[in-house]
């Protein structure tokens, strides 16, 4: 793709109803989380500095542990992706997140009060640490630092990115935002590497990338804690202020079921867009603009919505893209057209300084629920590319078995486990991440389903949903400062996450490797430089590599994800539950999880030529990896001997 | 397979066990049945009720506060269930166990002691 010189004129054109009050909290938000990096940086020179660097000191209390397990665990997904999953499929999507009723008791109730007890009886400060120590084994403790290290490399690249393309969509309209673009857009010219990024993306990047290395470098584990505490209050007040907002404004719930069983999908197209005689001027038709073609003897009325940026030079007649590709024609538009009665009927145009006709080039319905009256407000949902729909019943098993199993093998979960301060904190923290994941995910279906009605033709920026809801929301009560608030929560969802993957990655290298591998004996003075000089080469060096990411993005968050609990989840789980647990059956488990991982993707890539898994009965990879790591564990253990009585009277009998 | 004889009969009774890990052995098997009891509900209800049939369109459907009714009984009712059975497993059946102090730094003291022992038996 080529892209024409963005002109100032151009950029501001497109922005509609344009808002600095995102940009205004953004600003307040991020002085806030330096605020908390500083505070908590005063507490590193008290206290032993690995432990409290990377663990906290083992000392969170029930809010401080609750609200950093719950924000970790929610990404920027929660916020951008799963509303537009729920715009584009519905009311299927309760049962996509279903499993969530029941994570919170899961991931942390499971494995908790355990591995937390564990670490402490030998001080691990990593997952790698404390399974080297249950099994005296350097050689686990490795591979499982390795494995750390492969899986949220990649990771962190990829949040590096998704968090910055988030930033750069909730900014989109913001002018203050838009002229940034323009100046790094001729700064970067030419430039070597730099050059060929999107200026936007950018000046996205290095705000973003700079804010999380500088407070997770500069704080560490309590920095990460108390600004995903910030980050968390921020993530629910924003559900439960949009939530009654969402349903004053369409007259209840039961009002947004009756229009969604009535609506269909929209049918993507492709439309050459004209005016009826030439311009002096040029015209821009902005990327959402809604062209209607009136009823007439041969056809009934017909309402499409542009996709992209189109603009008809002066003296011209057609439109043609403003983003050229070198390949297809330039006057087909890509656009959505509206199918469900009543939004045909209500819709008008959007006023241009022309009136604009639009013929139909090219139209591809949905594969499954075209045309079928329902199909948003049942299963399995409707969905462009899968003739089965959305989520087939074994897709919605396999959903319900990974939330709940994949969220309890994350190590960057796992870590946390291990930094609540007693058992009476752990109870608490239960029930308070239950009651608050009751508060974000089921009313966050109930916004969105409210969102399909009140704002229809967004399926091709469905990502986009989230920042236009709140704008809507906020404008019908008069206040718009509110709109800035209610955005600022997926900043805060991707940052969370960030700012865990990127101390994980750093422990790993200087405890697990350096430490505990190169050398034992480092001076605290040698391993506190150490820390912070490779907490922010990491940092920088993901920053740098997500300039130029790597494809497949969205699966590679996948990938990794599930990749980790794969390999993490039997051997830890066993490690901490089964006396009889040994170094032979966590290695080859461990291995084995990896391994079927890896081989579902690579004859995935084989077959389909995208990073896409094979998936056996349609079951998901994780699924498969878990069983077949879960079996190899305990097969290998009872095939070989018993682990030595030591070490299970240390970790599993009495104490005297 | 032979295993070797001083392990075979080093199985523990459950007093000798620390009844922290029995105790979480307890609260973990609680959760697994939670967890086998929500998935078979949500996806018999949803499932049943929910999805539909090749070709059927359902342009009425019925609605319980809102939301169609498959959706109240297969995701939000047990939501709630689940809500109310954690707040139960958190404040009365969960154990308020001792987890012990934290040993700072012991891993890495024996670490380092091994390596000196190696380091002697070495030069000796």
């Amino acid at each position: 793709m080529t892209e024409r010189a963005l002109t100032p004129m151009l950029l501001l054109a497109q922005s509609t109803a344009a808002s600095n009050s995102a940009i205004v909290t953004f600003a307040i938000y991020i002085l806030g989380v330096l605020g908390l990096a500083w505070l908590s940086s005063r507490l590193l020179l008290k206290k032993q500095f690995l432990s409290e660097y990377f663990l906290g000191s083992r000392s969170l209390g029930v809010w401080a542990f609750a609200l950093t397990f719950a924000a970790t665990s929610a990404s920027g997904g929660s916020f951008i992706g799963f509303p537009s999953l729920v715009y584009t499929h519905g009311w299927i999507v309760a049962l996509w997140i279903g499993s969530y009723m029941v994570v919170p008791i899961f991931t942390m109730g499971l494995l908790g009060k355990r591995i937390n007890q564990v670490a402490r009886k030998t001080g691990a400060i990593t997952i790698p640490d404390v399974l080297r120590d249950r099994f005296d084994s350097p050689v686990f403790g490795s591979l499982a630092t390795a494995l750390i290290v492969f899986f949220m490399s990649f990771n962190l690249i990829a949040q590096f990115k998704g968090g910055s393309v988030i930033l750069q969509t909730l900014l989109a309209d913001v002018p203050l935002f838009q002229q940034t673009s323009v100046f790094t857009a001729g700064l970067i010219k030419g430039m070597p590497f730099f050059g060929q990024a999107n200026p936007g993306y950018l000046v996205c990047l290095i705000v973003f990338a700079l804010v999380v290395v500088v407070y997770t470098a500069y704080g560490g584990f309590r920095a990460v804690v108390w600004t995903d505490v910030l980050q968390g209050l921020v993530m629910v007040g924003g559900v439960v202020i949009m939530l009654p907002l969402a349903l004053w404004q369409i007259g209840g719930l039961d009002k947004a079921t009756r229009e969604m069983t009535s609506t269909t999908t929209p049918d993507k197209v492709e439309v050459r867009l004209e005016i009826p005689s030439p311009l002096d001027k040029a015209m821009v038709i902005p990327n959402r603009s809604w062209i209607v073609e009136p009823a007439s003897e041969s056809s009934p009325r017909r309402v499409f919505r542009t996709a992209e940026l189109a603009t008809v030079p002066a003296g011209s007649l057609a439109a043609t893209r403003f983003v050229e590709s070198k390949t297809d024609d330039p006057s087909r538009i890509p656009a959505i057209e509206i199918t469900t009665d009543f939004q045909i009927e209500r819709i008008q145009a959007t006023p241009l300084d022309a009136p604009v006709r639009a013929t139909v080039i090219k139209s591809t319905q949905h594969v499954f629920g075209a045309d079928r009256k329902g199909v948003y407000v049942t299963g399995p949902g409707p969905e462009a590319g899968k003739a089965d729909g959305f989520l087939p019943l074994s897709l919605a098993i396999s959903f319900f078995f990974m939330w709940t199993f994949s969220g309890a093998g994350q190590p960057s979960n796992m870590v946390r486990l291990m930094a609540f301060k007693d058992s009476s904190t752990l109870r608490k923290a239960i029930f308070t991440v239950a009651i608050y994941y009751s508060l974000i995910y089921f009313p966050l279906v109930i916004i969105f389903c409210c969102a399909r009605v009140l704002l229809p033709g967004w399926e091709a920026e469905s990502d986009r949903i989230m920042p236009e809801m709140t704008k809507v929301l906020t404008h019908a009560i008069n206040m718009p400062w509110l709109a800035g608030l209610l955005v600022a929560a997926p900043f805060a969802a991707v940052m969370s996450t960030m700012d865990s993957f990127l101390l994980m990655i750093s422990s790993a290298l200087v405890r697990d490797v350096y430490q505990r591998n190169i050398n034992p004996e480092a001076s605290e003075k040698t391993i506190k430089r150490l820390t912070y000089v490779v907490t922010v080469a990491v940092g920088a060096a993901a920053m740098l590599a997500a300039v130029s990411p790597p494809r497949f993005l969205q699966d590679i968050i996948v990938f990794t994800g599930s990749g980790l609990s794969t390999s993490f989840l039997a051997p830890v789980t066993l490690a901490l539950y089964w006396p009889r647990f040994n170094k032979a059956g966590a290695i080859s488990g461990m291995a084995a999880g990896f391994v079927t991982h890896i081989m579902l993707y690579a004859v995935g890539f084989l077959l389909y030529g995208e990073m896409r898994p094979i998936e056996p009965l349609n079951f998901h990879p994780f699924l498969i990896g878990f069983a077949m790591s879960l079996a190899t564990s305990i097969g290998v253990a009872l095939l070989t001997a018993p682990p030595p009585h030591e070490l299970v009277r240390k970790f599993f009998y009495r104490t005297a | 397979m032979k295993f070797p004889p001083a392990a075979k009969n080093r199985v523990a009774t459950d007093d000798q066990y620390d009844p922290v890990f029995l105790h979480a052995r307890r609260e973990a098997l609680f959760i697994l049945g939670l967890f086998a009891a929500c998935v078979t509900w949500s996806i018999f209800v949803c499932y049943n009720y929910g999805y539909l049939d090749p070709g059927e369109e359902r342009a009425v459907i019925r609605t319980i506060l809102g939301m169609p009714s498959w959706v109240f009984w297969g995701i939000a009712v047990p939501w709630v269930v689940v809500d109310i059975a954690t707040v139960w497993f958190c404040f009365f059946f969960m154990v308020d166990d001792d987890l012990g102090e934290a040993h700072e730094g012991d891993d890495l003291a024996e670490q380092i002691e091994h390596m000196h022992e190696r380091e002697e038996a070495r030069h000796d």
